[in-house]
């Protein structure tokens, strides 16, 4: 009776000490396995005689089997393999017991097959290890799992190139997203070169809208041409092969310059100016637009609006050709076509002997008188009636200098014979002393000695003048009209027919050399010889 | 109670930290309770128990061992077994108390405890050597014994004395000229004259109170035994077999 008594409060103490479902456990289950709690449930995770293997384990949390298998992950690392589950994930330790823990200052996560470098390093493990980057809808309802990530920078990371780019680290590294400084440029199919190298990569790489986000497209940029990137400034006059002139170390260095066909453009290079140096016209910039419709445009007026109309000046190719400044274009008959003629001599006379007689070129109101271009080289040496008001015409012409055409009757000593024939020099331009040649026109005598020596040496002056006109005549010198019979010795018999010098001897004394004509003596023995006295 | 200090020195700071941390600490699998050391403590505190249990049970209970030995002693040899297993299952559990097994820890706690509230009351009811209860006149027997022992020898009449400190009673001893070498003698005899009136005037309280002491240590040490076999058998159902 006692011994019932004792059983009966035995049963009555367990009854109501704790409920049954949870007796023979040795401790409650952490909150991750808290549906595993019950005495219906130890064989879920412990096996009858073997404690508590792994089998079991992985046998529910087949994502770590899968990870096992696959070789992936912190659970398929040398840490783990060989132990069983337990050893880190221990159980019975209460509900509010972690059931992963490690000390995650010194996990080493090289062990999951992804090593935390540069920022990575820094970030505390919730920063990626959480339920927005996960993509298994059954892993993501498990707070504070690790699994469930993918080593995709785009599963914690914003795509921010949306998708228009492979892998992330082939261009950026784990210290900062910016710069990309995996980057090299040089390994694309576009290596910068030149000024390439210093434009901001915005630049070429444009922002643009995808899926309603600004995403800078790296991919799929057009580079076989320039101008996927570059404004045409010739607008396709010089093709699209701008390689051909430009390179990259700058757009204003032209490598093909000299061999630039400058006949694409709207201007075409002809004469000189395929031998002018490019910035001689491109002073700022070679594509800048350059005025060529005038030579002026580029050329400054060289006769400074001389030959202006109403204030406009005419093109210079009126005159001048791209072939060279000189000589002018302006031919003589155009010339002709203006007010002064360019006839005989002055056809054949250099522009610049009239246009240009001071220090620069003169085209307009240079006087259309002789004496404005010529020197009036009878000033104060002629008589005014000779040359009326300086004009040079009266005389001369343009046909030459040397002949001028004059009535030299009106000076009252009319030109006959000889005369007629010699260059008016012969007479107006004596030699003095000196052999200088002195202009006369004034005051030249008339006299056969104001031009002629007298080479009888006074022999035939009377009074001390000397009429040369008595024996010779304005014809020929030496024929001279004398009649030996009007002298004091006639001539007669045998002297008739004998030779003039025979009788006038060529003398030499201080008078000089000359014929001796006149003798004191006209006696016999002036010539012959007194045979008596032989 | 050596045992005890030796394992909350070695063990204090794994034991005193909270469940949840208790993995991590270098200790653990040593001294949790499937560890070699907390597995063994539970194995040996069982080995205790059952041991200071049966055989004082067997002793007490069986005739064929009445006379193995003073019942007394088994009972000291029983309360020393269960005490020192209680202390080494202490430790096994590593204080973490929960679910059935705590329910037998709790069990054998009450049981110890009821033990050492049994053993108060036992010493209150008088006994023979042999372990036999000493009924109400026998005890009245042996106190009229000792009064007439005090009052023919040292003239002294206990019911005299009341309250009276010793002091008083040294004073009548001189007045009785009762040497000083006998005043402890005295001393004894009077405390324990007045334990003995003491026992006699409780005794029937202390009965009653031990007749439900049965109640309460027995049921419970049968708890504990039931939840023993439930604990080691679920134990080894799933292979913690310690060293085996």
């Amino acid at each position: 009776m006692k011994l019932f008594r004792h059983i009966f409060f035995t049963l009555v103490w367990i009854s109501f000490s704790v409920p049954l479902s949870a007796q023979i456990s040795p401790g409650e289950l952490s909150q991750a396995h808290a549906q595993l709690e019950g005495i219906s449930n130890c064989t879920q995770c412990h096996t009858v005689g073997s404690k508590v293997t792994r089998e079991k384990c992985l046998a529910c949390h087949k994502e770590i089997k899968d990870n096992i298998v696959a070789g992936k992950g912190y659970h398929a690392s040398s840490d783990v393999q060989g132990k069983v589950c337990s050893a880190c994930h221990n159980e019975h330790h209460g509900r509010t017991f972690n059931i992963i823990r490690f000390n995650k200052d010194k996990f080493d996560h090289a062990k999951t097959g992804f090593k935390l470098q540069g920022e990575h390093a820094k970030q505390d493990c919730k920063a990626c290890h959480k339920p927005e980057f996960i993509q298994n809808p059954k892993l993501k309802k498990k707070s504070g799992t690790y699994l469930g990530l993918n080593q995709q920078c785009t599963t914690c990371h914003l795509d921010f190139h949306q998708g228009k780019l492979p892998n992330c680290t082939d261009c950026h590294n784990f210290n900062t997203f910016k710069n990309a400084k995996r980057f090299d440029h040089k390994k694309t199919r576009f290596p910068l070169l030149g000024k390439h190298q210093t434009v901001g990569c915005v630049e070429c790489h444009k922002t643009t809208g995808i899926n309603g986000k600004k995403v800078q497209n790296f991919a799929g940029l057009k580079f076989d041409n320039c101008n996927a990137c570059h404004k045409d400034v010739h607008n396709n006059r010089l093709g699209q092969n701008c390689k051909e002139c430009h390179q990259e170390s700058s757009f204003h260095d032209i490598k093909g310059m000299s061999t630039f066909d400058h006949d694409r453009t709207g201007y075409k290079l002809v004469g000189k100016h395929k031998l002018v140096e490019c910035r001689e016209c491109h002073k700022t910039s070679l594509t800048a637009p350059l005025k060529h419709a005038h030579c002026t445009d580029c050329h400054e007026d060289y006769h400074k609006k001389q030959f202006a109309v109403n204030g406009v000046s005419p093109d210079c190719n009126a005159c001048h050709s791209v072939y060279g400044f000189k000589p002018s274009d302006f031919t003589i008959e155009r010339h002709n076509k203006t007010k002064f003629k360019l006839e005989n001599a002055h056809a054949a006379t250099s522009c610049f002997e009239c246009h240009h007689k001071g220090e620069e070129w003169s085209f307009r109101n240079i006087g259309e008188r002789c004496v404005d271009c010529h020197t009036n080289v009878h000033k104060d040496k002629m008589d005014e009636k000779f040359m009326p008001n300086e004009d040079c015409t009266v005389c001369h012409s343009t046909k030459s200098w040397d002949v001028p055409v004059f009535d030299h009757d009106k000076t009252g000593f009319k030109l006959e014979g000889a005369h007629a024939k010699e260059k008016c020099n012969a007479c107006h331009y004596p030699k003095d002393e000196k052999g200088v040649k002195n202009q006369i026109f004034n005051g030249l005598s008339q006299k056969c000695s104001a031009c002629h020596k007298d080479n009888h040496v006074g022999q035939f002056a009377v009074n001390g003048q000397t009429d040369c006109t008595r024996c010779h005549g304005v014809d020929d010198w030496h024929n001279s009209k004398f009649d030996h019979n009007t002298s004091r010795f006639k001539i007669d018999g045998q002297h008739v027919g004998v030779k003039c010098e025979a009788c006038h001897k060529t003398v030499i004394n201080k008078k000089g050399t000359y014929v001796e004509y006149k003798f004191d003596n006209i006696g016999c023995s002036r010539c012959h010889k007194d045979l008596s006295k032989l | 109670m050596i045992a005890g200090i030796s394992f909350t020195y070695i063990g204090r700071t794994y034991y005193q930290l909270p469940e949840e941390l208790r993995f991590e600490h270098p200790m653990y699998n040593l001294l949790k309770p499937s560890g070699f050391v907390g597995h063994g403590l539970g194995i040996a505190g069982t080995a205790f128990i059952l041991i200071g249990l049966f055989s004082y049970m067997v002793r007490k209970r069986m005739r064929i061992f009445y006379e193995w030995g003073k019942l007394k002693y088994w009972l000291e040899f029983h309360i020393f077994m269960c005490t020192l297993g209680t202390v080494l299952i202490l430790f096994h559990t590593s204080f973490k108390f929960g679910g059935i097994v705590s329910v037998g820890f709790w069990s054998l706690a009450i049981v110890w405890i009821s033990g050492v509230a049994g053993r108060f009351i036992y010493i209150r009811i008088p006994r023979t050597i042999e372990g036999r209860e000493l009924s109400v006149n026998e005890l009245q027997k042996l106190k009229n014994e000792m009064d007439n022992d005090l009052q023919k020898r040292y003239g002294i009449t206990i019911s005299n004395i009341g309250k009276n400190n010793f002091s008083n009673i040294k004073l009548k001893l001189i007045e009785n000229k009762i040497p000083a070498g006998d005043f402890s003698k005295v001393r004894k005899l009077i405390r324990r004259e007045r334990i003995l009136q003491k026992r006699i005037n409780q005794l029937d309280k202390m009965r009653k109170l031990f007749n439900y002491w049965h109640v309460l240590h027995l049921p419970f040490a049968l708890i504990m035994l039931i939840i023993l076999v439930i604990h080691v058998s679920v134990v080894l159902f799933f292979g913690y077999k310690w060293v085996f």
